[in-house]
């Protein structure tokens, strides 16, 4: 008996040992967790390269905006280019030399002055290293200078009116002198003289920003942004509802973004996406070399069905490569309709099919590449094809690796793909889907010399009047000759806690911290 | 037994690590490369890339070679201690730097559960050997079978759920708190923030650890279970043990002798299942968003990456080949009977 007393406050003293332990852990948790004034991201992205020679990615282009600046940069919430290291510029040569003034006094994060020497110098190390995104400025740039501390002068292969969208894409950006002059430098963090520096990166965990205190703009809001990276959406929205993050930015599933719409203590924003969905159609092998099978797949397309139903919304109807509300953009594809199956009909009988002989296509998609609601949007093509009768659809998946490999050998008729811009411009939606020596990535064999030529010729001129008039005759051709039916433009959401100030969503879908506060 | 001793038991044992990796890595070697899809594809998608571009790429990554070359080359050089570089993401960093980076990460997950693993296999089956043949002994066993057949992720998210949003005690996912300072030493966050004095990035690092290691712990507690209680019960009903009763020695003292009797088979068991806790880590890191070489072999494969899976599995099987001799070294010189 007197063991089994003993026993009893053996298990006594453990208990509360437990207790007394977990309860030391989550008051020390509560004490410590305020202390610091910090803005905690969670994404499901990655940062691929901190080197802007080699990063081609939309989210580390989102951590170089906030690290680094250009010599001019979007105002925030807008496409608008407006002033960024460069105070001033000027175009000259009929638009094939482009003069810019740098501010005065200009530092990087550490202190280091940066003169128009190591914009020269950044620059130059791009087009030698020729990483992933270099022909952002080889194509253009012939040489660049710097005749004194602060000025910088680029001739252009050929004069180029977005030359300035260009500039404000993160090869151009000016890098700290600590970068390998040689080659990339993938985990570097002395960054360039954006609003943040970056204090630790570890890869696949977290990247942790403190604000810049030699950068030349406003200070930052909040002193610290941590960015943490989850591997999949479900866990990032858990860190979310727990309280480990404040904000979930890219990205949450359309059902966690419902989720959060509806529930207290938290706000749902909703960023203007400029990345586009389209269907390719190869115009080299049948049966979409006939133009009237083409036009037909356009006319049966309900394209509000596909976002009501498998985005729940998250997007708008596009009617040409050329986002909506980007200047120069003309809804080409509307002469079809949606959902129009008279004329699909109609079109489809002229082509000679008919519900005896009928058009029997293969639609092919990937299935993780675009995310899981891929293989939806293939479903309901399929059926809203099939409507008409008189088409029989036969879908057919590969892994991405494989897709592209099929794709670039123009293997596949009808397939889906999907866009984000290099720069913000209507060439990049344009030029290098229809210009027959930009497009064999595409694999849609598309070939028209008076669309290279309007291509050639916009990218000439300066005058945005002028321009936006060729853009619209190419979109036109585009929906005559219909080797791409544009689907949906996306939209992104910013879901962050309701005490979360400051988020000012911007058309480039890239996040800028600096406005970021908490209430 | 003969003469040769422990040494040579030892030496027979280290060299049969060869085998057991190389078979690993030419497994998986030929599986990556059934599997479809491209690694430089994969990456480069269909952005503005010339064919020549895409070709100098292939050969930078050493995959215009025939793929016998590869074979020997990567085994070559991971013989000289280079796993290669990676194919993605960046490309051209060293593999070998991502296994430090993340390995310590693994094995913090991995000892915190090996501990609570064997503290309640220990636990459940000396109870149910004790209270053999009672409702507490079947309600044991039970535990044991429905503990070994959990599903990591469903049983995590389960724990995620009232630990964190419902309790709001403990974090779900990853290693520490966002943004916290942490010196790196040994890359064990508890050990180094005990190193470094560092009270707050210890209590945060002991939090972030408790989730995943108590369902990854009870998950491979099952097994303990069932071998403890086994063991016991055979080793309970011997003579000596009924000689200590004859003699009237407390009950806790006859149950002791009896486990350290019962322990041989169990330190065999401990070397198995440190392997199987290896692999339940993938199950249990891509659930917590634990940052180990568990999630960074499955993030790899999306991308394709051969080098850095061939390189973090070589490792991982050479690591667990020599936690698993060690375990037979210390089963040899507790058992005499072993023959070496």
């Amino acid at each position: 008996m007197r063991m089994r007393g003993l026993s009893k406050v053996a298990v006594a003293v453990i208990v509360v040992l437990i207790v007394v332990g977990v309860a030391a852990v989550f008051l020390f948790r509560q004490q410590f967790g305020g202390q610091v004034s910090q803005i905690v991201i969670g994404v499901t992205d990655k940062v691929t390269d901190l080197d802007p020679a080699n990063a081609y990615d939309f989210f580390t282009w989102e951590i170089l905006s906030n690290v680094m600046e250009g010599l001019v940069k979007y105002k925030p919430g807008t496409l608008e280019i407006v002033p960024g290291l460069a105070e001033s510029w000027e175009v000259k040569d009929d638009g094939k030399v482009w003069v810019f003034k740098l501010r005065d006094n200009l530092k990087f994060a550490d202190g280091t002055p940066l003169t128009a020497k190591d914009v020269k110098r950044s620059i130059e190390r791009v087009m030698n290293i020729n990483g992933d995104p270099a022909w952002l400025v080889t194509s253009f740039v012939e040489k660049v200078e710097a005749p004194d501390d602060r000025t910088v002068v680029f001739y252009l292969k050929q004069p180029t009116s977005f030359f300035l969208a260009l500039v404000a894409t993160p090869p151009y950006f000016p890098v700290h002198p600590d970068y390998s002059p040689t080659s990339i430098d993938s985990d570097q963090t002395a960054g360039g003289a954006g609003p943040y520096k970056i204090v630790k990166f570890v890869r696949d965990e977290e990247i942790v920003l403190e604000a810049n205190p030699n950068y030349y703009g406003d200070p930052p809001k909040t002193k610290r942004i941590v960015v943490k990276f989850f591997r999949d959406a479900s866990s990032l929205r858990l860190a979310l509802e727990n309280g480990e993050i404040d904000i979930a930015w890219r990205t949450l599933r359309p059902t966690d973004i419902e989720y959060f719409k509806g529930k207290e203590g938290f706000k749902v924003v909703e960023v203007p996406g400029s990345f586009i969905r389209y269907i390719c159609l190869n115009v080299r092998v049948s049966p979409t070399n006939n133009k009237l099978v083409r036009q037909a797949l356009a006319a049966a397309l309900d394209r509000k069905e596909i976002i009501d139903v498998v985005l729940r919304g998250a997007g708008e109807p596009l009617y040409s490569l050329v986002p909506n509300g980007m200047w120069s953009h003309i809804d080409a594809f509307k002469k079809y309709g949606d959902a129009n199956l008279d004329l699909a009909k109609q079109l489809l009988s002229q082509a000679g099919f008919s519900e005896d002989n009928k058009l029997k296509i293969e639609l092919w998609y990937t299935p993780t590449h675009y995310g899981d609601t891929e293989a939806d949007i293939a479903q309901l093509l399929k059926s809203q094809w099939e409507k008409t009768g008189l088409i029989e659809v036969e879908i057919k998946s590969a892994e991405w690796g494989t897709y592209v490999d099929y794709i670039r050998n123009g293997r596949l008729s009808v397939y889906l793909l999907g866009w984000y811009p290099d720069y913000l411009d209507p060439d990049d939606y344009l030029t290098p889907f229809l210009h027959s020596e930009a497009n064999s990535w595409s694999g849609t064999g598309y070939a028209n010399e008076t669309v290279d030529k309007l291509l050639e010729e916009a990218q000439r001129l300066t005058n945005q009047e002028d321009r936006a008039k060729l853009y619209e005759q190419v979109q036109e051709i585009l929906a005559e000759d219909v080797p791409y039916i544009p689907i949906f433009q996306g939209r992104l959401y910013i879901v962050a806690r309701s005490n979360v100030e400051g988020i000012v969503p911007s058309p480039t879908m890239l996040f800028y911290y600096a406005t970021l506060y908490k209430s | 037994m003969s003469g040769r001793g422990l040494g040579y038991y030892i030496l027979i044992r280290a060299l049969m690590i060869i085998p057991t990796v190389l078979i690993l890595y030419t497994l998986v070697f030929v599986l990556l490369r059934l599997l479809p899809g491209d690694p430089i594809l994969a990456v480069v998608g269909t952005k503005h890339i010339s064919a020549e571009q895409l070709e100098h790429l292939r050969k930078l990554a050493g995959l215009d070679k025939p793929p016998y070359v590869q074979y020997f080359e990567y085994l070559w050089n991971v013989l000289h201690g280079d796993f290669g570089v990676t194919l993605a993401m960046p490309m051209g960093k060293p593999v070998k730097d991502y296994i430090f980076l993340k390995f310590p990460a693994t094995l913090e997950l991995t000892i915190a559960s090996f501990i609570v693993s064997v503290f309640l296999g220990l636990l459940t089956g000396t109870i149910a050997a004790v209270k053999r043949g009672t409702w507490i002994d079947s309600a044991m066993r039970l535990y044991s079978i429905i503990a070994y057949t959990l599903f990591i992720p469903w049983f995590g998210l389960i724990l995620q759920y009232i630990f964190g949003l419902k309790l709001k005690v403990l974090p779900t996912s990853g290693r520490i708190d966002p943004g916290m300072y942490i010196e790196w030493i040994t890359g064990l966050y508890v050990l180094d923030s005990i190193l470094t004095g560092n009270l707050q990035a210890f209590i945060s690092a002991i939090s972030h650890l408790i989730l995943p290691s108590i369902t990854l712990g009870i998950v491979l507690s099952g097994a303990y279970t069932r071998l403890v209680r086994n063991n016991l019960v055979d080793v309970l009903s011997m003579d000596f043990i009924r000689s200590y009763y004859a003699r009237g020695l407390s009950k806790y003292k006859i149950i002791w002798y009896g486990l350290k009797n019962a322990f041989i088979p169990i330190v065999t068991l401990m070397g198995l299942q440190f392997a199987i806790l290896l692999g339940g880590a993938i199950l249990t890191e891509t659930t917590f968003n634990w940052p180990g070489i568990g999630t960074f072999i499955v993030d790899r494969i999306d991308y394709r990456d051969y080098n850095s899976i061939q390189g973090a599995i070589i490792f991982f099987a050479f690591f667990v080949s020599v936690i698993s001799l060690i375990v037979d070294v210390i089963y040899a010189l507790l058992d005499p009977r072993v023959k070496y």
